[in-house]
């Protein structure tokens, strides 16, 4: 009887918290999704109808050209292009590299271990600056070619943490069996420990594959324009129209790149918000698993 | 058999050589440079103007854009660096700030040394008489490191922006005055009470950039003597503290007036979408803007009659001044490095001839005869495609044609004005009969590096107190009368007596 009382009372509170809980995550669904929609309401409507404030969350004479525009840009397609030759190479080499990173300092019987740990600390706080990064990739002659994205970032201190104490996470009696059974360690590493990594990898392939997304300043320092990637292109489309003010740009202009920002905002989120779904349980899992040292 | 062999020897050497100075002799020099890519504005590598210049001159001109958001990150980067990847010459490069400290350094080619290797800008430079001006963008160790870029005529392109379908509906005349002004802008006000008449383009700077002048003064972020706070006697040729002065106490409380009574947008700082929104709609009716934008701001009104018009500058206390220009802006400078090539002097040449020479002003600005314009007489004559482009003949050569482009050095106004039309050839006529309304810009004192991170550190403390303080008496929540000593007496604290006593210390008109 009692034990009815109290699913009971546990049932009431769950409904009143679902009360409140539900409409408050409508309201800040709404308040994420509504931006994005009013974005995407903007990228297809006439600059005429933007300008007197007719558009709200629905095209106001709906047409293509501020996509047009966007495609058309000059290089365009090439710049997408080496985005994603560096989002999908420079993630893979990344994580080539931070897993055989990662995997000897999850072991105390490493020696140095805690002085190459330090290191990696250190560096996380205290970087050369542009300059000196600069004359190290020219001096290495990697400037003018991809590999000076691809390789000075394949290794980001945060994300070689996560990993390494995932890799701690794993149980030792895993490994011995292995090791009995006759495997190596570069055996182990890639029939055992990355099989169960999941969750681990995935969480570092998403940071890692944002910021090469994203990235825009190392390939503006480090590379010829014909190799620039379509962040940096969409980056002077958004920023650039008010600096040509005194340039030669017409107010023809200026209208049309509302719309066209608003493009150029749907054109650079779209492909990371398409991936996040499919990535999200991963994600969720690998913020935890990797921040516990055990 | 021995003879014959050396004789077909000799032949084949003497052929070789020959072969080989022919062929050295045809082959194009290949000089490369960046180009700051205007979005509006994408850089074409087949613009007509740009291959025309390289066959006519020979030349393998390898142009880079980098994106204008982050040109001036590009340049400076590679100016300290040098790499492997760094151009022949840089486009658009002021000797200025950092990069006189860089040229004073030995980051930058000396154009000085050799001025026989450039006798187009030296014929230029003289034809315009702007050797004094050249003169002053000397540094301190007495030499020139830049190619300027050069007007023959400063053009009056921005200024005034009103309805003029407003002004003939209520039956005013075109104004004269910031008085004349201020009656139209309380007439709209008067009419729709829910307008602000004035607006700005981006910020508030840009109203004061071209209406200080007629006070006497050039202040702020867009100031022209790049001091931020001091102004420029142009009778006595040397720096005053415009910021504390009686003329800024004037100027202030005509634009704190406009604001309380609210004829003035309160909001003064807006992106481009925000002033043609404004003016499009009509709650404003007035800017200080570029003539280039009227016809944007047109197009996005749905108003029956809405016609915008760009006006003489106004006369204030001081006359009737627009913001000061100079005939020589950011010009060509070549890194350093380039001196390393051991055909440099013919770079240099090559660069001279295919910007500065008379052909060459002319396929920049107009492209090429036959092509894009005919003669006749000394009239110009463009082909039908600019003439009909909707977007203005100046626009369209742009975009189409390479002509007008950020890669043009020397602009001659009178071909500049046959690109657009007669209503603005109009307006700059006007401007060039009156009495110095463009005056010209201060060039800055060459400081040595000590003396120049002294004076950037001072000026940084009083432009943050004046941008404060200005923003306050405008919107009345500093009193004028009341608070003005308070605000003296923190420039004061600030430093501007010692800014102003360096300035005039190291000022190159003295």
């Amino acid at each position: 009887m009692k034990r009815s009382e109290n699913k009971n009372k546990i049932r009431e509170r769950k409904s009143i918290l679902s009360f409140i809980t539900i409409p408050v995550m409508v309201v800040v669904t709404l308040v994420c999704i509504i931006p994005f929609l009013y974005i995407i309401a903007m990228s297809f409507s006439s600059p005429a109808a933007i300008i007197n404030n007719r558009v709200s969350l629905w095209p106001v004479n709906f047409n293509f050209d501020a996509y047009r525009s966007v495609f058309s840009y000059p290089n365009f397609f090439r710049a997408y292009g080496y985005t994603l030759i560096f989002t999908i190479g420079g993630t893979l080499i990344s994580l080539a590299m931070m897993v055989l990173f990662a995997y000897p300092l999850s072991k105390e019987q490493l020696k140095g271990r805690k002085f190459i740990m330090k290191m990696v600390v250190f560096s996380m706080f205290f970087s050369g600056g542009l300059i000196p990064n600069y004359l190290l990739v020219s001096n290495l002659h990697l400037t003018g070619s991809i590999w000076a994205i691809l390789l000075p970032f394949s290794i980001n201190q945060f994300c070689l943490i996560i990993l390494i104490n995932f890799f701690k996470s794993i149980p030792a009696e895993i490994e011995e069996a292995a090791i009995i059974d006759g495997l190596g360690y570069f055996g182990i590493l890639t029939r055992i420990v990355l099989p169960l990594s999941g969750p681990a990898l995935a969480t570092v392939g998403l940071y890692t594959a944002v910021f090469f997304w994203n990235s825009w300043f190392y390939p503006l320092i480090y590379l010829n324009s014909s190799q620039y990637p379509v962040m940096l292109l969409l980056r002077n489309i958004v920023n650039g129209s008010t600096l040509a003010v005194e340039t030669g740009g017409s107010g023809a202009q200026f209208a049309l790149s509302i719309s066209v920002k608003s493009a150029v905002i749907i054109v650079s989120s779209l492909p990371l918000i398409v991936l996040y779904p499919f990535l999200q349980k991963y994600f969720v899992k690998g913020m935890t698993v990797g921040a516990v040292k055990e | 058999m021995k003879r014959l062999f050396l004789f077909v020897l000799l032949i084949c050497l003497c052929l070789r050589t020959f072969t080989a100075i022919f062929a050295e002799g045809d082959a194009p020099i290949r000089i490369t440079t960046y180009y700051s890519d205007n979005p509006t504005l994408p850089f074409r590598d087949d613009w007509r103007a740009l291959t025309y210049i390289r066959e006519k001159y020979n030349v393998d001109l390898v142009i880079e854009p980098i994106p204008l958001a982050d040109y001036s990150t590009k340049v400076t980067n590679m100016l300290v660096t040098q790499g492997d990847d760094a151009p022949d010459f840089v486009l658009g490069a002021g000797i200025n700030g950092a990069n006189a400290s860089l040229a004073l350094n030995g980051a930058f080619y000396a154009v000085s040394d050799h001025p026989e290797w450039t006798p187009n800008f030296n014929a230029r430079v003289a034809e315009y008489g702007i050797e004094s001006q050249v003169e002053m963008g000397k540094l301190s160790d007495g030499k020139l490191y830049s190619l300027p870029a050069m007007y023959d005529t400063p053009a009056y392109d921005g200024g005034l922006i009103l309805r003029q379908d407003y002004l003939e509906k209520k039956g005013f005349d075109a104004p004269q005055t910031f008085d004349d002004l201020y009656e139209i802008l309380r007439a709209y006000k008067e009419d729709y009470p829910e307008s602000y008449p004035l607006t700005t383009i981006i910020d508030i700077g840009y109203i004061e950039r071209m209406t200080m002048p007629s006070w006497g003064l050039s202040l702020g972020l867009y100031n022209s003597t790049s001091t931020n706070v001091l102004s420029w006697d142009y009778e006595n040729t040397m720096y005053y503290a415009g910021a504390v002065s009686d003329q800024y106490k004037n100027y202030i409380t005509f634009l704190h007036k406009l604001y309380e009574e609210g004829l003035l947008d309160p909001e003064m700082t807006q992106d481009d979408a925000s002033t043609t929104r404004k003016l499009a709609s009509g709650i404003s009716m007035a800017t200080y803007g570029f003539y280039d934008q009227i016809n944007g701001w047109e197009n996005a009104s749905e108003i029956e009659g809405f016609d915008l018009n760009l006006y003489p500058p106004l006369t204030g206390p001081a006359g009737a001044h627009h913001m000061p220009r100079s005939s020589t802006f950011d010009g060509i400078v070549f890194p350093v490095k380039t001196t390393q090539r051991a055909d440099f002097e013919q770079v240099v040449r090559k660069v001279d001839e295919i910007f500065f020479s008379e052909e060459a002003i002319l396929i920049w600005a107009l492209g090429i005869e036959g092509e894009t314009y005919t003669m006749d007489g000394d009239k110009i004559i463009f082909s039908d495609d600019i003439l009909n482009a909707p977007e203005g003949a100046y626009k369209y050569m742009q975009t189409a044609y390479g002509c007008g482009t950020p890669i043009e050095r020397v602009f001659i106004n009178a071909l500049d004005m046959a690109k657009y039309d007669e209503n603005y050839a109009e307006i700059n006529a006007k401007v060039s009969a009156m009495d110095h309304a463009i005056q010209y810009t201060v060039s800055a004192p060459s400081f040595d590096d000590l003396t120049a991170e002294d004076a950037s550190l001072m000026q940084a403390a009083l432009l943050d107190a004046y941008t404060v303080w200005n923003d306050a008496f405008i919107r009345g929540t500093k009193d004028i009368e009341d608070d003005w000593d308070e605000y003296v007496k923190d420039m004061q604290d600030k430093g501007i007596d010692e800014f102003l006593a360096l300035y005039n210390k190291y000022n190159k008109y003295q």
